[in-house]
């Protein structure tokens, strides 16, 4: 048979999948503020600043009191630097990845007071409302309609102007260390320029550039005045039957707008802090704030695709991590739909680490060996010079490194895993590593893009400027991420600021904490509590094993380290546990992206990747994946909900007063996996950072988490129909009608995990093998998944094929009614998010009580 | 209202339409060699295709190169050989000026991957492959573009007036239309130029021309503009400048790869090649990255 035939005919199918390609350019049109009537008056002409511009308010400075110089630039940097990328986060994510961000949306100023309980994201203390009391701009024209930050004094005369100087060119570097090969003799660091500054959008983390290449007239015609963006965000119809009522300008790439938006790694990470929380969290103060703990609210899933509407498949697939999580690997995208909790960074001082792992890297050299003068691509041993003096040689050596991330990736050092977040946030994407990502549109295996490529840290480093402005200060970012800022919080200290609120000579003392949690817990219960940890929990989560530190029931878990001031034990040993071993959802154990020939490649240790499969799941885990490592537990009772996914615990939710922007959807669901309606579903909680929401929610995750048969399972669904249209549609005026191909609707309540995860391009390609090498399909499908379940797949594949060649709008149909299918091709297939751990359930409802409050103290 | 294509009745019909393109290709290579040019080593999968940032780097090409290339030659060389002379390219300036336009498949495509990648964006049209048809349509009516860089606002070059008939609305005599070698050549399917990203290089810009919101155009006629926009094939092109008035083209429906095209400017590209090949230097309206390009640094 023609092959171009079956293809033809057959890959129809694979349009189901290519729902997730589909580029339904939208935005969703929030409340506009009031158009003002007189648009602001042209920026005065902009003049090469003679003065340095404004870096900050003092009240960002105040954090660094305590640091030293190179804690406090690492400081600046986490919290500003986007190192480049605001051209990925303007341009580059929504014309080649495709997915659309409304940053309007997310930034207005006159939803300023509802930006955190929409989006999660923390105000800056130090912008303003344009035209409240002492802010320096009158009228949102003025900003566009953002918050006026400091700094945009300079910044705004920019907007349609080349000639911009980046704040981060007055950056105040921490003095050049000398004992660094690269510094020896003469500071050689990039230019600070390169980091990247801008200044503030109004949200921590967030930061904005002038975009040189606006046109004001442009501008004022799409959308009358400066701060009404209506005409770029708004949608194209207001008819719900015609879709270009998804549709807005924020997909055209000819708009430009007035602003460019970067992130910082502070954008994630900034957090209030537990020790002393906001009295009103959409207005935190900057003593409320601290740059590691981990914005547990965050819905930066949300912000990224917030100029996609509900009835999206990119919305629904990619948009409903729980609050406070990310899947990282949803740009890079693995196909495996994991998104996970931002890590604290706590006591990294006592974090494990790990000996004799074998680790492939780039190392520093003041000079190349003799005949290595040039980085050899793709080899094993190269040496690069970006000048004299200032080389750096890759080679295969045995260290001592930490498991970062979940699965314990990110392990050729503490240094690189920082320099690895820089990707996550977009930098250096354009240069280093959007051309090695999966496309999801290319199903040919011989076009580039049908899978991903490894990314090449040396080119990165030859290419990307903003790439060596943060290598070359990574150790400044690693002091501050080790500096007293990041220090484990306790309740005890917690309780006592709350008290001296009121009373500023109270205390609160050690016994009168313990006294507290015994009347709530019962009599004993701290100490029995330890003995229950000792016994159940300690081999897992003390970082302190008994060979080094003596048996665990004789432990003092709190003791102080004497060298660091910090507590010994990190209450974790970041060992990795075969995922089966832990049962918890195991989508993000599957991640692949540091397997070998994967983008991050370069940033897994070769030990890493030797670890065996986990043969108890039913998904491929080969590569060193289907593992996680264990978490600390210090200043646990700050950090719930539990798990990776943030999934044990109660459902977290803003409320926003604009509920357009309200994300929340209920995933419970009863034990047969269907959704739970009406008094059965159990409430959400309102983000709550006081010191007491956090303890209620802390008992609330840990009787969840110690009482596994009392969870209410939970499975995220759609929470739209999702109509995907394949061909051209015409309009008349009434309705819209498909000229050629067809249209299909995948139903609200589908698992978004089943389509996340789903393979279409192997499916595509089984479909078309189906009918052109049928007997070469069957035999790989036998091998693959057994006699029994590969005839069956075979089977369905070739009655799918023939359904859907008679029809194709069935194909969504013909495919639910083979589940299996979805099964057979999914990168992972567990549904329910909330399970597995199930470790304490056997013990006594006061030893639970007595650990509840035994942890409470750590 | 009128379907605005008859169905094609089967593939086979298509597939026998599209014969003639590449026998047209064997032709072609014969008559217009490609001229040497030094490219990386590239396998068969994915995985064993060179990143164009390694290609800049090792095999830089230089203006003089770049001269060698014709839209005729450029047509027969393999499709990762043009993948790898575009990533090589920067945008240059957004044109100003009528360019003549041929469109090629890649010398030693197979029919089926290619469609493959049709398939990959155009899910319901591939079924029936009317992209396939567009296309046989394309290379017989489609004679170039119309560039004006001040507005942004680029315009197809449509020959024969006649074929499209069935599928334009009103009165044909409307059509904005411009006489080129004596002949009449009417200008459809109006479309926004900006610099944006390259779907398949993101190392630095390409001009982008962009169908997406042809409906906002001046000149717009509903049928037949309709079928590139966003409602349509949606249709996206993006190129580089190869030299001075020769333009190396990529099209792309629902995101996905379709076709190469060249565009040239005769005067354009006779008046400028000089100062190219002596100082390497052309304006860039476009972001042009900051990987650095060392033969055109060192021609000038």
């Amino acid at each position: 048979m023609e092959r171009g035939v079956v293809i033809g005919g057959v890959l129809i199918s694979a349009s189901f999948l290519f729902a997730v390609l589909l580029n339904n350019c939208a935005g969703d049109k929030g409340p506009l503020p009031e158009a003002d009537a007189q648009p602001a008056p042209p920026p005065t002409q902009a003049t090469a600043p003679a003065q340095s511009p404004v870096l900050d308010n003092p009240g960002f400075y105040l954090g660094e009191a305590t640091l030293n110089p190179s804690e406090r630039a690492g400081r600046e940097i986490w919290y500003k630097s986007t190192a480049g990328n605001s051209r990925f986060h303007t341009y580059t994510f929504q014309q080649r990845v495709g997915v659309l961000i409304d940053w309007y949306r997310v930034l207005r100023s006159d939803e300023r007071s509802d930006r955190f309980a929409a989006w999660g994201i923390i105000n800056d203390p130090g912008c303003c409302v344009p035209g409240s009391q002492d802010c320096p701009a009158k009228s949102p024209d003025d900003t566009y309609g953002f918050d006026w930050c400091p700094g945009d004094e300079q910044l705004l005369q920019f907007v349609g102007r080349e000639g911009y100087r980046d704040p981060a060119c007055d950056f105040k570097d921490a003095p050049a260390d000398t004992n660094d090969v690269h510094n020896r003799t003469k500071d050689q660091r990039q230019s600070s320029c390169d980091l990247a500054f801008g200044t503030s959008t109004g949200a921590l983390g967030i930061r904005k550039f002038p975009n040189p290449r606006f046109n004001r007239e442009r501008w004022l015609a799409l959308n009358g005045t400066a701060a009404n963006w209506s005409g770029y965000n708004g949608k194209l119809s207001n008819d719900k039957a015609n879709s270009d009522s998804h549709v807005s300008r924020l997909a055209d790439g000819s708009v430009e707008p007035p602003f460019l938006i970067g992130i910082s790694c502070g954008s994630c990470h900034i957090a209030f802090d537990p020790l002393n929380p906001p009295a009103d969290p959409a207005h935190p103060q900057w003593a409320n704030l601290k740059g590691a703990v981990g914005n547990q609210y965050t819905r930066i899933s949300e912000i990224l695709s917030s100029g996609m509407t509900p009835s999206d498949i990119e919305f629904q697939v990619f948009s409903h991590a729980r609050p406070g999580t990310s899947d990282t690997s949803a740009v890079p995208t693995d196909q495996i739909n994991n998104p996970g909790t931002i890590n604290a960074i706590i006591n990294i001082h006592q974090r494990p680490t790990f000996q004799d792992e074998v680790v492939d890297k780039w190392r520093k050299v003041e000079a190349c060996p003799a005949g290595e003068g040039q980085a050899k691509q793709g080899g094993t041993e190269a040496c690069w010079c970006e000048h004299e003096g200032k080389c750096w040689q890759r080679g295969t050596r045995t260290e001592t490194v930490h498991h970062i991330l979940k699965g314990g990736e990110d392990s050729i050092g503490a240094l690189e895993a920082i320099q690895r977040v820089y990707f996550n946030i977009g930098s250096c994407a354009e240069q280093c590593w959007v051309n090695h990502l999966t496309d999801l549109r290319q199903i040919d295996p011989q076009q580039r893009n049908f899978g991903q490529t490894p990314f090449d840290i040396g080119q990165c480093r030859r290419d990307c400027p903003n790439f060596r402005a943060i290598e070359d200060r990574l150790q400044d970012i690693m002091n501050f991420l080790t500096s007293s800022e990041t220090h484990a919080t306790d309740l005890q200290v917690a309780r006592e600021n709350e008290l001296k609120k009121s009373n500023p000579r109270g205390t609160y003392t050690r016994q009168s904490f313990i006294a507290d949690l015994e009347r709530e817990f019962g009599a004993g219960s701290v100490a029995r509590g330890r003995e229950v940890f000792a016994g159940n929990c300690a081999r897992c989560h003390s970082s302190i094993a008994e060979k080094d530190g003596g048996p665990f029931a004789n432990r003092d878990f709190a003791a102080i380290d004497a060298k660091t001031g910090l507590r010994a034990d990190w209450l974790g040993n970041d060992q990795a546990t075969p995922v089966s071993g832990v049962g918890t959802f195991r989508c993000r154990a599957l991640h692949t992206n540091h397997m070998k020939d994967h983008v991050w490649q370069e940033y897994g240790s070769e030990t890493l990747r030797s670890r065996p499969a986990d043969t108890a799941v039913k998904e491929a885990s080969d590569g060193g994946r289907g593992y996680y490592r264990n978490i600390s537990l210090l200043s646990l009772w700050a950090h719930a909900p539990f798990l990776h996914n943030n999934a044990l615990g109660p459902e977290l939710c803003g409320k926003p007063a604009n509920a357009a922007n309200d994300f929340y959807r209920s995933p419970f669901a009863d034990a047969q996996g269907k959704a739970l309606a009406g008094d059965a579903v159990p409430a959400c909680w309102k983000f709550d950072p006081s010191v007491k929401g956090r303890f209620d929610l802390y008992k609330a995750s840990m009787n969840d988490l110690l009482n596994p048969d009392q969870r209410v399972p939970k499975i995220t669904r759609f929470s739209d129909d999702v109509p995907i249209a394949f061909g051209p549609r015409l309009w008349d005026g009434k309705e819209e009608r498909q000229v050629v191909g067809f249209s299909v609707t995948i139903p609200a309540g589908a698992t978004a995990g089943a389509l996340g995860n789903f393979q279409h391009k192997r499916f595509a390609d089984d479909l078309v093998l189906s009918a052109l090498r049928p007997d070469e399909l069957h035999a790989q499908l036998n091998k693959s998944l057994g006699e029994k379940d590969g005839g069956t797949v075979f089977k369905a594949l070739n009655e799918v094929r023939t359904e859907i060649m008679r029809d194709p709008s069935t194909m969504i149909d013909e495919i639910r009614k083979r589940p299996f299918l979805l099964g057979a091709y999914s990168s992972c297939t567990a549904t329910v998010e909330n399970e597995g751990h199930r470790f304490g359930e056997g013990l006594s409802a006061q030893d639970k009580k007595a650990l509840t409050a035994f942890l409470a103290t750590m | 209202m009128k379907t605005p294509m008859k169905h094609s009745g089967t593939l086979a019909i298509v597939l026998v339409a599209m014969l003639p393109l590449t026998g047209c290709d064997w032709i072609r290579s014969k008559l217009h060699p490609p001229p040497k040019l030094q490219f990386a080593e590239a396998g068969e999968r994915y995985l064993q295709k060179p990143d164009f940032a390694r290609i800049e780097h090792e095999f830089p090409l230089a203006p003089a190169d770049l001269m060698k290339l014709t839209p005729e030659n450029i047509a027969n060389y393999s499709q990762e050989q043009v993948d790898q002379i575009y990533a090589r390219l920067t945008a240059g300036p957004i044109p100003d000026a009528a360019f003549d336009g041929a469109l090629f498949f890649p010398k030693n495509s197979k029919r089926d991957r290619r469609i493959s990648e049709i398939v990959g964006g155009l899910p319901g049209l591939a079924v029936e492959l009317k992209s396939q048809k567009l296309e046989t349509l394309g290379a017989q009516l489609w004679r170039g573009k119309v560039f004006d860089r001040d507005t942004r606002i680029l315009r197809n070059r449509i020959e024969d007036l006649a074929a499209l008939k069935p599928i334009i609305d009103d009165d044909l005599s409307t059509i904005e239309k411009i006489n080129v070698g004596g002949k009449d050549q009417w200008l459809l399917f109006p479309a926004k130029l900006y610099c944006g990203q390259s779907l398949i290089d993101s190392r630095r810009e390409s001009i982008i021309i962009d169908y997406a919101f042809t409906d906002e155009l001046p000149g717009y006629r509903e049928r037949p503009d309709y079928l590139a926009g966003r409602n349509g094939f949606q249709i996206r092109d993006e190129i580089r400048m190869v030299r001075p008035g020769f333009y190396l083209g990529r099209a792309y429906a629902g995101k996905a790869f379709l076709l190469n095209f060249t565009l040239y400017n005769h005067e354009i590209a006779g008046s400028q090649s000089d100062a190219f090949v002596d100082t390497g230097k052309v304006a860039e309206d476009c972001w042009i990255g900051t990987q650095e390009r060392k033969l055109m640094a060192s021609a000038s």
